[in-house]
């Protein structure tokens, strides 16, 4: 919570300015915050000014720990270009900001929402499913606590059973109703329907995407080869995608999730190959001489980065998926790169290269030039994921441990969101811009794991035999 | 101030310290090119030599050559590991028909994308000393195989020396 005094300090800044303009709906707040930039106009609303109500001003202040990541600088910015008369108040307010912004980064539990489903019906094993799965995933979420009856501030009711399921969620000091819906259920696709409400709930409660029915990519060796396999965000319904019977590695999204391209031996050597996840289609696309890996479909389509030694080293090259023709970006003879990454504009690649004598993150614009190192922290920082929230993930050694950590593209602030218990590797962003699937493994053996990069413990979601690696979360439609 | 020279101090010796963890490499030398006096031919680089075409429908013949090893994280052929790519030279020139597929590997640490990368530089370090001792660059094909195959499954120095290797794979 922001502390009094400072609250002082914000009214007095305030003050002359419509507060009913920022502070008189919940929507009013989420559009601020979503606009960018001004966070603090959020945190003013929510300081007690005007009627925000309750739910949502709970989960804006959630909202604001990820917004904070990097966030201070342009908060103080905007403020600048807004309120430049003010300008004490203004230095105020930048101290303040960046004091909170640190504060943030790892969240309290006390800052999720509580909310109950206690007196949730379920009619029968349907039902019971129903809302263990949608219970799980709001737990789970981030954004939610289970509270007792009586006490949470969200009561979540209804019923539900084979044929239909109906799911309300009241505001209990309101009784104003946040969400409603009825919807078909059947044996076979409960768990989605669950998924499918609960980001319902997340959405219209928190104003943020829910993630719950994505899917994700992920590399299994149970059969005793490395294959592809999918499975729902909770790590249920797993389901395995090639039985080549060979070593397939490193997958990766096309945008929306409608294409994978991964590595493959299946014709002997290293090639990369491309899957119409609508068609279940696959096509071998490149396969020259020498290596060929780390296929990544560009956000618009139309491109693939990919790493070839076809020219005599592991070089790193942009393909026209259309026209064919092959860029190459960089020229370092005495390196290798691994592992290129599109940044959100598509306009650039983070990529892996040893350059300097190991593994480091390097940025280099998709028309080739000089490259900009991102990393210096860790001996060793690979396996880098641009986020549609413009962030950066990536696996760092420190001290003999792999670790998850993020940055902004300027790498001038890493930041660790994994514990240091065990390796963390290949982390992948999911959609909502907060929560990363990767690696985890303890002596030898890798379980897929989701992290929270507001500070949630890790939830292991492949509680299955064998060795579990690579997870690429499928980016929304 | 002080504080600023503090955690100067501290970053200096903490990279120090890491630095002594790793094996020493001269990067620059790195394969068989550069420094250690084993460049390409007539100077060129022994990465600049592109690959020629896959070969069609290979019948592999059966051959009994050493492995080459490497040190960690390195890509260059030491002067002890040499002499099992001057048998294959030798042999590849009495056999002109025969065409060599060197397999690079890498350890198990590490990321596997990374290691393909390390793992197809050390098939290319070899393949550039096979062309420099007079082997035709086009004869010679190059495939890392990374962290994918060990040899030894242990999760130990000695395992790990014995899976950084290229393999020879002839064929006709």
């Amino acid at each position: 919570m922001v502390k009094p005094d400072v609250l002082k300090i914000l009214n007095r800044v305030v003050a002359g300015r419509k507060r009913e303009e920022l502070c008189s709906t919940r929507d009013a707040v989420q559009r601020l915050t979503r606009e960018g930039g001004n966070t603090l106009f959020g945190r003013i609303a929510l300081c007690g000014f005007g009627k925000v109500p309750r739910v949502g001003s709970r989960s804006e202040m959630n909202f604001q720990g990820l917004e904070s990541l990097g966030r201070a600088q342009l908060t103080c910015h905007f403020l600048g270009v807004r309120m430049r008369r003010i300008f004490i108040g203004l230095v105020l307010l930048c101290a303040v900001s960046v004091a909170s912004a640190q504060v943030r980064v790892v969240k309290s539990a006390g800052e999720k929402t509580s909310i109950d489903w206690s007196a949730y019906q379920a009619g029968d094993g349907v039902g019971q499913l129903f809302i263990k799965v949608l219970g799980d995933d709001l737990q789970r979420s981030g954004w939610f606590t289970r509270g007792g009856p009586g006490q949470a501030e969200l009561a979540l009711t209804g019923n539900a059973a084979q044929g239909g399921a109906q799911a309300m969620v009241y505001n209990r000091a309101t009784r104003q109703q946040v969400y409603g819906k009825r919807y078909p259920l059947s044996q076979q696709d409960v768990r989605h329907t669950a998924h499918r409400v609960a980001d319902e709930i997340i959405e219209a409660v928190t104003g943020k995407k829910g993630f719950w029915s994505g899917k994700i990519a992920l590399v299994g060796n149970r059969t005793g080869k490395k294959e592809l396999y999918l499975m729902d965000v909770d790590g249920a319904g797993l389901r395995q995608l090639t039985s080549d019977n060979s070593v397939n590695l490193a997958p990766n999204w096309g945008p929306g999730g409608r294409q994978l391209v991964y590595t493959s031996y299946l014709k002997g050597f290293p090639d990369i190959f491309l899957i119409e996840m609508a068609s279940g289609a696959r096509k071998r696309i490149a396969y020259y001489s020498g290596l060929n890996t780390g296929g990544a479909i560009s956000p618009n389509g139309r491109e693939m980065a990919m790493v070839l030694s076809k020219d005599g080293n592991p070089e790193l090259y942009v393909r026209d998926l259309q026209g064919g023709a092959l860029t190459r970006l960089t020229q370092t003879q005495r390196a290798a790169e691994a592992s290129p990454a599109w940044s959100p504009d598509g306009r650039q690649i983070v990529y892996v290269s040893d350059q300097s004598g190991a593994p480091q993150l390097y940025v280099i614009d998709r028309n080739g030039g000089s490259s900009r190192r991102l990393t210096s922290r860790g001996s060793q920082n690979v396996a880098p994921d641009w986020g549609a929230n413009n962030v950066i993930a990536y696996a760092s050694l420190f001290g003999g441990r792999w670790n998850v950590s993020v940055t902004d593209p300027s790498g001038s602030d890493p930041r660790q969101i994994t514990p240091g218990d065990a390796d963390y590797e290949d982390p992948s962003w999911g959609p909502d811009g907060r929560h990363i699937v990767a690696g985890r493994a303890v002596r030898y053996t890798s379980k897929v794991v989701l992290l929270d990069i507001m500070g949630d413990a890790p939830i292991t979601l492949t509680e299955y035999p064998g060795d579990w690696t690579s997870p690429a979360w499928a980016p929304g439609q | 101030m002080k504080s600023v020279w503090k955690i100067g101090l501290l970053m200096v010796l903490v990279s120090s310290v890491a630095m002594t963890g790793c094996k020493t490499k001269p990067k620059n030398g790195a394969g068989v090119g550069g420094i250690d006096g084993i460049g390409g031919v007539n100077g060129a680089d022994p990465y600049g030599y592109e690959l020629g075409g896959r070969p069609d429908n290979l019948s592999e013949i059966a051959s009994q050559f050493g492995m080459v090893y490497f040190e960690f994280d390195s890509t260059q052929v030491n002067p002890g590991e040499r002499s099992k790519v001057e048998a294959v030279a030798q042999y590849l020139q009495s056999n002109p028909r025969v065409g060599v597929i060197v397999e690079g590997h890498a350890d198990e640490r590490g990321s596997n994308e990374y290691n393909l990368g390390l793992g197809e530089r050390r098939a290319l370090a070899v393949r550039a000393y096979l062309v420099n001792l007079g082997v035709d660059a086009v004869r010679i094909q190059t495939k890392s195989l990374g962290e994918e195959r060990p040899l030894a499954l242990g999760h130990d120095e000695g395992s790990w020396a014995q899976n950084r290797r290229a393999e020879f794979v002839l064929f006709q």
